[in-house]
């Protein structure tokens, strides 16, 4: 069946539309909630949108192959984004990494047998003092152990109680 | 010389608890500038934020004031975007003030838009930064309920709508053009210049685009008056034009990351050392010695122990061919290879270049790849320098002059260049060895005097720091 918006959803897209002189400028946020809504960018979704933007699926194609948050093939129900970048470095990241992979049995850019997790590795998350950190989905997590890994995820497939990573503000 | 302290301002209240809300913000002394800022015609205000001496904090340290005067304030409408897309690594200030302090940013809005006649604001605010998205709408929204926002900002007369936008995980987007083009619904590609956006910006229209750190700044110079600001930083006197404008002023959120023992943001005024900030971080973890440390987020030139004395401000580190750029301070102890900490920037950038300019999109990923030879130990005598000449190919750094739109390219050089030539010893064991080889700290690095970056010009600080 071809991608539509939920209601929900269609209506708040017919409010963003309002916060801007030219409907283009919409695209990134309708590329978002159509991700929200459907997991990925598929080539369903790009005409779709393209169609409520007046725009052609090629220049909504050419915006989603240009960022790295648009997903193009299906994923899984989780997306853990393990920073790399040279302050998780220093942090030893390599160890939350391989952990992941051997934890999970996946490796990067791959998606779990079960379909819950997708193990990706980002460029800088801008949370360098909580380094090594990861996101899952919208949560950050920060001075990751392996220990702590396993505890958040368990969390999130429903073993144990989830743990947030705290948050330090300036250290204060 | 006295301990430095901390000077919080921006970062002031920070952790108390329910400070993103509209409540506890006021009841902490927020939106007391907009009683003044009204009161101040637009021309008084952009000459007030000019004489500050406000830098913009996003990484090239331009006078603010000088950005709003270039303004065209004849077309309408005008447009402000707020740059929140903080993707530079070791940089990471921006995401506290947007958790915590959304409503000091929409102060720091009000001012600028006022000063310079803009109806219309956008945060492009990062993809990845969901809780800061999420807290910063939530206040835009208590603002616009409490009469701070809309058609008549705090029974002023004057309208204003701020509007959040998610960018989607391109660190190009944080360079003003390629926020623009983003922001318009397009690959963030930079543009070319002229037209400057303050011309032709967002939408074709004249365009201000600032630093989340920068308008923050706002409020406080409202609030407090010229004196008070200037008071703060170092001032030189004898520094030619060329080094760029020798004001130093305010404060600045120092991010303190790697090796330390307590990473995390030091609000500091400007001209505090290298060494001093290791030390407010409590030094380097487990007492080792530091090996190197890239004072303004992983573009800027790395420095060597040698250069830890030199103030992080935009005068002294431009005169050390380094720069202050976003204030990410990424520090490095002596276990670290610093051929693998390079391939590790190398890998970023050649991610991140947006591929408009042959230049950056085929060099940078060369460069990578001669690093990433010569840290395996596959390299051969001479790549030291191949590396160096790619680099300086996609810009220059010697002569400061690069062959791409934009600067992503001397983005790229600094570092490439900065690296293999101060700890050139270690890139050549690399070579020799046939394998990774850290050396010791001694030996690892190019000695001073051999050092492209030296000697550095001396400068007389009128106005010494004061570490209150």
């Amino acid at each position: 069946m071809p991608f539509e918006f939920t209601p929900e959803r269609r209506a708040h897209l017919d409010d963003l539309l309002t916060h801007y002189p030219t409907k283009r400028a919409a695209t990134l946020p309708a590329l978002h909630l159509a991700q929200a809504q459907n997991g990925y960018i598929s080539q369903d979704v790009m005409e779709h949108v393209a169609e409520l933007l007046d725009l052609s699926p090629a220049q909504v194609q050419d915006v989603v192959t240009f960022y790295p948050m648009f997903f193009q093939e299906p994923v899984g129900k989780h997306i853990i984004r393990v920073c790399k970048t040279l302050p998780c470095m220093l942090c030893d990241c390599k160890k939350v990494l391989d952990h992941l992979r051997e934890s999970l049995e996946v490796e990067v850019e791959g998606t779990t047998a079960d379909g819950n997790f997708t193990l990706l590795e980002v460029e800088c998350l801008a949370a360098c003092d909580q380094a090594p950190v990861m996101m899952v989905d919208e949560d950050l997590y920060g001075n990751l152990t392996p220990e702590k890994i396993d505890e958040i995820l368990g969390g999130i497939t429903g073993k144990a109680a989830p743990a947030k990573a705290e948050r330090r503000h300036g250290r204060g | 010389m006295a301990e430095a302290k901390e000077r919080r301002i921006l970062y002031e209240n920070l952790d108390v608890p329910g400070i993103h809300t509209l409540d506890v913000y006021r009841k902490h002394g927020g939106y007391a500038s907009l009683e003044k800022v009204f009161a101040i015609p637009p021309d008084d205000h952009i000459t007030l934020v000019k004489d500050s001496g406000l830098r913009g904090r996003g990484g090239a340290g331009f006078s603010t004031g000088m950005k709003w005067t270039l303004m065209n304030r004849q077309i309408e409408p005008r447009y402000l975007c707020c740059n929140a897309d903080e993707s530079e690594p070791g940089t990471f200030s921006n995401r506290y003030i947007l958790q915590n302090k959304p409503h000091m940013l929409i102060e720091g809005i009000i001012a600028c838009c006022w000063a310079l006649g803009i109806h219309t604001a956008y945060v492009y605010c990062r993809g990845e930064f969901t809780l800061a998205k999420k807290r910063l709408d939530a206040a835009i929204l208590e603002a616009y309920a409490a009469g701070i926002l809309g058609e008549s900002v705090a029974g002023s007369g004057f309208a204003l709508d701020v509007y959040t936008h998610s960018g989607a995980g391109a660190y190009i987007c944080g360079e003003e053009t390629g926020l623009i083009e983003s922001l318009e619904g397009k690959r963030g590609q930079p543009r070319n210049k002229p037209p400057f956006p303050a011309v032709q910006g967002l939408f074709m229209k004249p365009t201000c685009v600032q630093n989340v750190e920068t308008l923050s700044n706002l409020p406080f110079i409202v609030n407090n008056g010229l004196d008070w600001y200037k008071g703060m930083g170092s001032v030189y006197t004898d520094v030619p034009r060329t080094a760029g404008d020798p004001v130093n002023t305010g404060t600045k959120l120092y991010c303190v990351s790697g090796h330390v023992e307590k990473p995390g943001v030091y609000e500091v005024e400007l001209g505090i050392t290298a060494q001093d900030l290791i030390d407010m971080a409590s030094g380097v973890r487990g007492g080792n010695r530091v090996k190197a440390v890239i004072p303004g987020g992983s573009s800027a030139p790395v420095l060597t122990p040698y250069e830890l004395d030199c103030p992080l401000d935009f005068t002294s580190l431009g005169l050390a061919k380094s720069m202050l750029g976003s204030g990410g301070i990424i520090v490095m102890d002596e276990t670290v290879c610093t051929v693998s900490a390079l391939l590790n920037l190398m890998e970023f950038y050649a991610h991140e270049s947006c591929g408009q300019c042959t230049p950056c999109r085929s060099g940078t990923p060369w460069v990578r790849d001669i690093t990433k030879r010569i840290e395996a130990g596959h390299a051969k005598p001479g790549d030291i320098e191949q590396l160096i000449d790619v680099a300086n190919q996609i810009a220059n750094v010697d002569t400061f002059t690069w062959n791409t739109i934009c600067v992503f390219g001397i983005a790229v050089s600094w570092p490439a260049v900065s690296f293999a030539r101060k700890f050139r010893p270690e890139f050549e064991a690399h070579i020799l060895n046939g394998e990774c080889t850290v050396l010791p700290l001694e030996e690892a690095i190019t000695p001073p005097e051999q050092n492209y970056a030296y000697p550095r010009p001396q400068v007389t600080v009128v106005q010494q720091p004061k570490w209150h």
